[in-house]
């Protein structure tokens, strides 16, 4: 009698209903509405669509031309690759380094760490001031080094080197802390035996470190690679409107300024659609290339 | 087994009402706190709440403390920001009510947000708003109530406005904003840059042939002579460069296509621009800057023209003042620096025809009408804020709908009002703005397109085409 309640699975249930109609009601509802909105005329944000847009699939056939969708697209893309190499990658070095100090590792954590609390419009804001073309800290610090002419920061050429270096900045710490966690569950008798075989503090990163840390840094390869597509309101603080000449568009900040700025509501569902494709399809491609490996 | 089952139901339904429950404790608590009170609950929205005669149109009375919701866009750098909130609060103490103020500055989101509350079922109680084309959603709606249908349980209700100032909707021509102050659009001017530049003080017979030497005197002795963010808020140099391919009898005229005259108008005004733009007159980073960093730049003395509204004038005070909360910190001595005038003219249009007009209201919602417990309220609001003795603190130098409007006391104003008011005493016609009536996106192509097209990556003509395809599309 006793054991049957384990066999029994229907409590179980009961207590996931909750849970489900939550995702129901304000997940699955609102992502299968915005995929019927693609295809209606829809000009008003929170207004009921009436007619289908004329042909049905005008907003996608308007997308394959629109050269904004393409450059962010673009932009998300090197996004992706700046956020593996920039955010993941240097925090594979702080990590390393940190590991290697006696002391002080908690100070670095929490000072690496901190960016990560601070939320993301306000930093948005004080990269703002850190490079404002007049009397921004950047252009005062090069105006002090000799330099005669201010340099806008923001201009079309670099735009995207300012936008994405605070990103960078901001998620560093996310992953460092989780590859400090990595790297603390590597036994010390591994590194002992390694010293005692005479192997160099370089060596024993290549060969004991790095490998046992696989697993972890493609959990956060993924993690940044699957954020980077969500990635918004720190480049739209910065760079509304994707700002200058639509060049800074992201396709998150794309989708925000048809629906919210342009009143163009069912093409911003259709770019809506188009973000959760195009997730799909790199989540698929780089859990191809990051597989974890069994040890 | 049984008595497990019906405690795991049991405990299941009592999550789902605990959930249920934590959503409706808002409800509750704000309802408690209705009036600021928790204790003074109306006697009427008792009684409709109860008796559920929501569908009847009851008399209200002002039945005790209740709490409006309220959105204005007398927000952020609004010249008004500060005597809207000295009101609200007169209007709290005097009647014991209270509102939730959710005012923003004025910008496209701001819009979208209040034609999505409406949208939603979430819009204020009392909405003080654009008159023109972007209110036409809930207007088409039935969201606001008429100034007729108010007037005919509230006789009184803007009887001190003069009727024929009070602009009618382009949706059905009936009236339903209660405008308290008009506002002008006109060209800013830092006088110390003109004297370093050793250019004179603009005056009534300004024309664009003269504004563009004085800009290459002003690009020469090494300032920015125009501040304004293209990329950002083009919306000034937008309306007074299509305003100087008409006249004053043409301007509110939407053009049929871009290859009819006034089409052509629009078309010569966004050329004038891309005039303006490469003879380098804009500041250096004009695309990739806010409105606030080039209107930095002309409160700091690096750009020497400004247009911009009468609204301004209380942002280049506060710029003025070394806490902008604090009149007391006023550097007059750089306050004197600052002048204002008219925007260049051409053609048709003289430079003392400048935009303007009552482009705003107060508008009471069909939601705060139909509730017993705030209908009397919303009036009383409405009537405080646009009394004859408010609209003169909101107006100032600008124009107003009063019937009998006082002797405006300029021994208040600071010297910049006085500047302004002066300005306005030459006027010679006040036209408003054609934005106001081509809202929606099609203002896309040529307002966040303005970067493509002074750069020339989109024809002028096709931005306008654009525009007005989008417009007759609506």
């Amino acid at each position: 009698m006793g054991a049957n309640i384990y066999r029994n699975k229907k409590p179980a249930f009961v207590f996931l209903l909750p849970a489900f109609l939550f995702m129901v009601v304000l997940l699955y509802y609102p992502f299968f509405k915005t995929i019927l909105n693609s295809f209606m005329h829809l000009k008003q944000l929170g207004a009921t669509a009436t007619a289908f847009n004329s042909p049905w699939y005008a907003n996608y056939e308007e997308m394959l031309h629109d050269p904004n969708v393409w450059t962010s697209v673009k932009n998300t893309i090197i996004m992706m690759l700046v956020t593996l190499v920039g955010q993941v990658g240097i925090a594979i070095v702080l990590a390393l380094m940190v590991d290697n100090i006696g002391r002080g590792k908690q100070f670095f954590r929490t000072v690496f760490f901190f960016p990560i609390v601070i939320s993301a419009t306000a930093l948005g804001l004080m990269f703002n001031l850190i490079f404002l073309y007049d009397k921004g800290m950047v252009n005062q610090l090069l105006e002090l080094l000799g330099k005669q002419n201010l340099t806008d920061w923001k201009a079309e050429g670099i735009a995207l080197f300012t936008m994405m270096a605070p990103v960078m900045w901001q998620y560093v710490g996310f992953y460092f802390v989780i590859l400090v966690t990595g790297l603390n569950n590597i036994s010390d008798e591994l590194y002992e035996a390694a010293r005692i075989d005479g192997a160099t503090a370089l060596q024993r990163v290549r060969y004991i470190s790095v490998p046992l840390l696989h697993n972890v840094i493609c959990t956060c390869s993924i993690l940044a690679v699957t954020g980077a597509l969500k990635v918004f309101d720190l480049p739209w603080v910065m760079f509304p409107k994707g700002m200058p000449l639509k060049s800074t568009f992201l396709t998150g900040t794309y989708m925000y300024y048809h629906t919210m700025e342009t009143k163009n509501v069912d093409y911003g569902a259709a770019l809506a659609v188009l973000i959760v494709v195009l997730g799909v399809v790199l989540a698929k491609v780089v859990n191809a290339i990051f597989r974890e490996k069994d040890y | 087994m049984m008595k497990k089952r019906m405690m795991a139901a049991m405990l299941a339904g009592a999550m789902v009402l605990s959930m249920t429950a934590c959503g409706n404790s808002g409800d509750a608590g704000s309802a408690a706190g209705t009036g600021g009170d928790a204790g003074a609950e109306t006697p009427a929205a008792d009684a409709g709440a109860d008796a559920g005669q929501e569908a009847e149109t009851p008399v209200a009375e002002p039945t005790g403390p209740v709490e409006l919701v309220v959105t204005t866009t007398f927000a952020g750098e609004d010249s008004n920001a500060q005597n809207y909130k000295d009101a609200v609060k007169a209007w709290e103490a005097e009647t014991g009510n209270a509102v939730v103020d959710t005012s923003a500055t004025s910008d496209e989101t701001f819009k979208t947000r209040v034609a999505t509350d409406f949208e939603t079922g979430s819009e204020p109680d009392v909405l003080f708003f654009f008159n023109g084309a972007d209110s036409n959603s809930f207007i088409e709606a039935g969201k606001v109530v008429s100034i007729d249908e108010i007037r005919a349980e509230y006789p009184d209700y803007a009887s001190n406005m003069n009727d024929d100032l009070i602009v009618a909707s382009l949706v059905d021509n009936k009236k339903y904003a209660v405008p308290a102050n008009g506002y002008w659009e006109a060209m800013f001017v830092n006088t110390e840059i003109l004297e370093a530049a050793g250019v004179a003080m603009p005056g009534a017979n300004y024309t664009m042939d003269q504004f563009k030497a004085d800009c290459e005197k002003i690009k020469a002795a090494g300032y920015a002579p125009i501040a304004a963010a293209l990329g950002n808020i083009p919306h000034y140099w937008w309306e007074f460069a299509i305003f100087n391919n008409q006249s004053p009898a043409t301007h509110l005229e939407i053009p049929e296509s871009a290859g009819d005259e006034n089409g052509q108008a629009w078309v010569a005004g966004m050329n004038d621009i891309k005039e303006l733009y490469e003879l380098g007159y804009f500041p250096d980073n004009t695309l990739s800057a806010t409105d606030d960093e080039t209107f930095a730049m002309f409160t700091e003395g690096k750009a020497a023209f400004l247009i911009d509204g009468s609204w301004k004038v209380g942002g280049i005070v506060s710029a003025c003042q070394s806490d902008p909360n604090d009149p007391a910190t006023l550097d007059s001595a750089k306050l004197d620096k600052f002048d204002v005038t008219y925007v260049p003219g051409k053609g048709d249009r003289k430079a003392t025809d400048l935009v303007g007009g009552l482009s705003s209201g107060y508008f009471i919602t069909r939601k705060a009408w139909d509730d017993p417990a705030k209908r009397a309220a919303a009036v009383s609001f409405v009537e405080y804020l646009t009394s004859d003795e408010m609209v003169p603190k909101f107006a100032q130098h600008g124009a107003s709908a009063l019937k009998n409007a006082p002797e405006v006391d300029s021994s208040q104003f600071n010297v910049l009002q006085i500047k302004a008011m002066n300005m306005m005493a030459g006027t010679t016609s006040l036209t408003g703005a054609v934005q106001d009536l081509f809202a929606g996106d099609c203002r896309v192509s040529t307002f966040d397109g303005m970067p493509e097209i002074v750069t020339g990556r989109v024809a002028a003509e096709d931005a306008v085409a654009e525009g007005l395809e989008a417009y007759h599309n609506q």
